[in-house]
C-alpha cells in the first residue's frame, strides 16, 4: 500500500465516527441491565445460577447459624462475622448470623456457595459506598433488606455502530 | 582544522585543566519506572550512548504478593480469589491451569457441558486482555485513538462475562470440577451479536493503526529476535509466534475441548515489532471464530461442574498443567502431600520468559523506540512478580 493511500484510509476510518452514536452511557442517572436478581446457589444439584454479584441478601427465616459462610470466608477475605441477633427462631437457637465487611469483600460469592439452606444470596446492587469504615459494615439487619435496582441500559448494535441504549 | 587530539594539547600549554573524555563517560544511566504509568509497576535501567541505548538491565519484583506462599495456608477453593489477582483481566486463563491441575491431582472428571463452558469463559477472557494490551500500545506510540476504541470495544467482552461470570474482572469462575454456574438465557444470541460487531470493528483496527504507514515506519524492522534466538531465550506466546514458530499450547497439548475445536495458529515470520504487535491482532481475530464454534458445538443440556467435597484432597502426588493464556503459556505445579491444603504450588508464567528477551532486544536500539520494544514483548510485570 502506499503511503498517501494508507493515511487516507486511516483518516476516513476515524471520520466516520463523527457521525456515529456516543457509545457510553451517563451513570447516575442510567444504569446497566443485569441477568436476574443476583448470583443463587441451589445445594440440591450443586451448582451455581447467573447472576450479578453484587451485595448480599440475608434470608432471616432461612439461617440457621452454622457459620459455613464465615468458615468459607477464612481464607479469602475474612469479611464475614458471626454476631448475635435478636431475634428468636426454631432453627436457629444459638441466634447468630452473618455480618459482611464490604470494606474486606472481594464479592468472589463463595459463601453463598457454601450455605446448604438457600439462606444467602447476591443481589445487583454495587453502590455501597461509605463515608466511614463503620458503615461498610453490614448487621444482619441491614442484609435482609432487597435492595432496590433498576437499570434498564443493554448493548444496542444497529448499522450506526454499538450504543447503551 | 584542529583535530581533538590537537586542541587537548593546546589547552595543556595554556595550563586548562580538561578530564579526557573516557568511553564510560559517554554514557548516560537512565532509570525507566517504576512509577511511569506504562511500565506498570516494573523498572530497568539502561545506559545510552548519544540516543543508542548500550546497556540495559531490568529489575522486576516491585509487585511480588507472595502467591505462591498463600496457596500453601488455604484450601483448593479457597486459593482461587486471590490466585486470578496477578492478571485480574485475565482471571480465567491464570485460574484454568489451576483448575485442571486440582482435577488431575483429586482425580475429577469435568462434565463436557463444564468443559465447553470454561473454554468459551476463557476465550472471552483472552480478547478482554489483549484489548486492553493493544489499548496501552496505541498509547504508547502517541496514537490516541487506539486507546480509546479498544477500551470501548473491551465493554463488549466485559458485558458477556458480566452475564456469565456474575462479576466484570475478577471472575473466580473456573473452580476444580468445571465452573459455578450455567451460561445464563438468551446469552448465546447476544455473544454471537457482539462478537459479529467486534469482528466488523477489526478491520477498521486494520486501517487506522496496522494499516497507517506511520505504526509501521516505527515497528517495521525494529528489534528483531530471529527464530533461533527465540528458541535460546524461551520466549513465549505471541513473541515465540511473532519470530515464525507456531507453537501454541492450544494445539500443542489440547487440554479440555480443544481438540475438537478447528483453529489455525497464527504466526509471522519476520520477528520484528510489528510481527509482535500483530501476532496478539490475529489471535484475536482467531478467537472470535473459535468462540463461535464453541457455542455451535456446546451440548445443549447437562451437568456443568461435577460434585465435590467441601474441602477437596486427593493421594499425596503431584501436578503440572499448563494451558495458553494472553501472554503465553501459563502453568501450574501443584505438590500435594494428602491434606486439602497444597503443599506446594509453582506459578510458571509466559511473562516472566519473555521479559528475559528485553535485553537483548533493546541493546542496539534508539532511546525513542523503547516504550515501542517494550510493551511488543506482551509483559504483564504484576503476573511475572506473582
Amino acid at each position: 500500500m502506499t503511503s498517501a493511500g494508507g493515511f487516507i484510509r486511516a483518516i476516513e476510518s476515524g471520520s466516520k465516527h463523527l457521525v456515529m452514536k456516543r457509545f457510553t452511557f451517563r451513570y447516575p442517572e442510567q444504569k446497566l441491565k443485569f441477568v436476574g436478581d443476583g448470583y443463587q446457589f441451589d445445594p440440591k444439584k450443586g451448582v451455581g445460577i447467573a447472576g450479578y454479584r453484587g451485595r448480599h441478601i440475608l434470608f432471616h427465616d432461612k439461617c440457621t447459624g452454622c457459620q459455613l459462610c464465615a468458615i468459607a470466608c477464612e481464607g479469602i477475605a475474612e469479611a464475614i462475622g458471626m454476631v448475635k441477633v435478636d431475634e428468636s427462631w426454631k432453627h436457629n437457637k444459638k441466634a447468630i448470623m452473618p455480618q459482611i465487611d464490604y470494606g474486606k469483600c472481594v464479592f468472589c460469592g463463595l459463601c453463598v456457595d457454601a450455605c446448604p439452606f438457600y439462606a444467602l444470596f447476591m443481589t445487583n446492587d454495587y453502590e455501597l459506598s461509605a463515608f466511614t469504615k463503620e458503615h461498610l459494615i453490614y448487621t444482619p439487619g441491614q442484609l435482609a433488606i432487597k435492595p432496590k435496582y433498576q437499570g434498564d441500559v443493554e448493548i444496542v448494535i444497529d448499522d450506526r455502530g454499538a450504543t447503551h441504549g | 582544522m584542529t583535530s581533538l587530539e590537537d586542541k587537548f594539547e593546546e589547552s595543556k600549554k595554556l595550563g586548562l585543566q580538561i578530564v579526557r573524555e573516557t568511553e564510560d563517560d559517554r554514557l548516560m544511566t537512565l532509570s525507566v519506572g517504576p512509577q511511569h504509568p506504562g511500565s506498570g509497576h516494573f523498572r530497568f535501567t539502561i545506559k545510552v550512548d548519544g540516543d543508542y541505548i548500550v546497556y540495559c538491565d531490568p529489575d522486576p519484583g516491585y509487585v511480588h504478593r507472595g502467591e505462591e506462599k498463600m496457596c500453601e495456608y488455604r484450601n483448593v477453593i479457597q486459593n482461587i480469589p486471590h490466585l486470578e489477582r496477578p492478571v485480574i483481566h485475565d482471571s480465567n486463563n491464570i485460574t484454568y491451569s489451576y483448575s485442571l491441575a486440582i482435577e488431575e491431582l483429586v482425580g475429577i472428571e469435568v462434565p463436557r457441558r463444564g468443559q465447553y463452558i470454561r473454554a468459551l469463559a476463557s476465550e472471552l477472557n483472552r480478547q478482554v486482555y489483549t484489548l486492553y494490551w493493544l489499548a496501552i500500545y496505541g498509547i504508547f506510540l502517541g496514537h490516541s485513538t487506539m486507546f480509546m476504541w479498544p477500551t470501548g470495544d473491551r465493554e463488549l467482552f466485559i458485558d458477556l462475562l458480566e452475564a456469565l461470570t456474575g462479576a466484570r474482572v475478577t471472575h473466580a469462575f473456573n473452580i476444580p470440577g468445571g465452573v459455578r454456574n450455567d451460561i445464563p438465557d438468551g446469552f448465546k444470541d447476544r455473544c454471537v451479536r457482539q462478537v459479529r460487531y467486534f469482528q466488523k470493528r477489526l478491520k477498521e483496527y486494520e486501517d487506522i493503526f496496522y494499516n497507517m504507514p506511520l505504526f509501521r515506519q516505527r515497528t517495521e524492522g525494529v528489534a528483531v529476535l530471529s527464530k533461533e534466538d527465540a528458541v535460546k531465550l524461551g520466549v513465549a506466546g505471541s513473541v515465540v509466534r511473532a519470530s515464525g514458530i507456531p507453537y501454541d499450547i492450544r494445539k500443542a497439548e489440547p487440554y479440555d475441548i480443544y481438540n475438537e475445536i478447528d483453529f489455525k495458529v497464527q504466526y509471522m515470520k519476520t520477528g520484528d515489532c510489528f510481527a509482535r504487535s500483530y501476532v496478539p491482532f490475529l489471535d484475536m481475530k482467531e478467537s472470535c471464530y473459535i468462540i463461535e464454534q464453541l457455542l455451535d458445538k456446546m451440548p445443549q443440556s447437562g451437568e456443568v461442574r461435577a460434585k465435590l467435597q467441601p474441602n477437596p484432597k486427593g493421594p499425596p502426588g503431584e501436578a503440572y498443567r499448563r494451558v495458553e493464556s494472553g501472554r503465553g503459556a501459563l502453568g501450574y505445579y501443584v505438590v500435594s502431600d494428602g491434606t486439602p491444603k497444597p503443599y506446594r504450588v509453582k506459578i510458571s508464567v509466559g511473562s516472566f520468559r519473555n521479559m528475559l528477551a528485553l535485553p537483548y532486544l533493546l541493546v542496539g536500539q534508539k532511546l525513542a523506540d523503547m516504550p515501542a520494544v517494550y510493551w511488543s514483548l506482551n509483559y504483564w510485570p504484576v503476573e511475572a512478580d506473582r
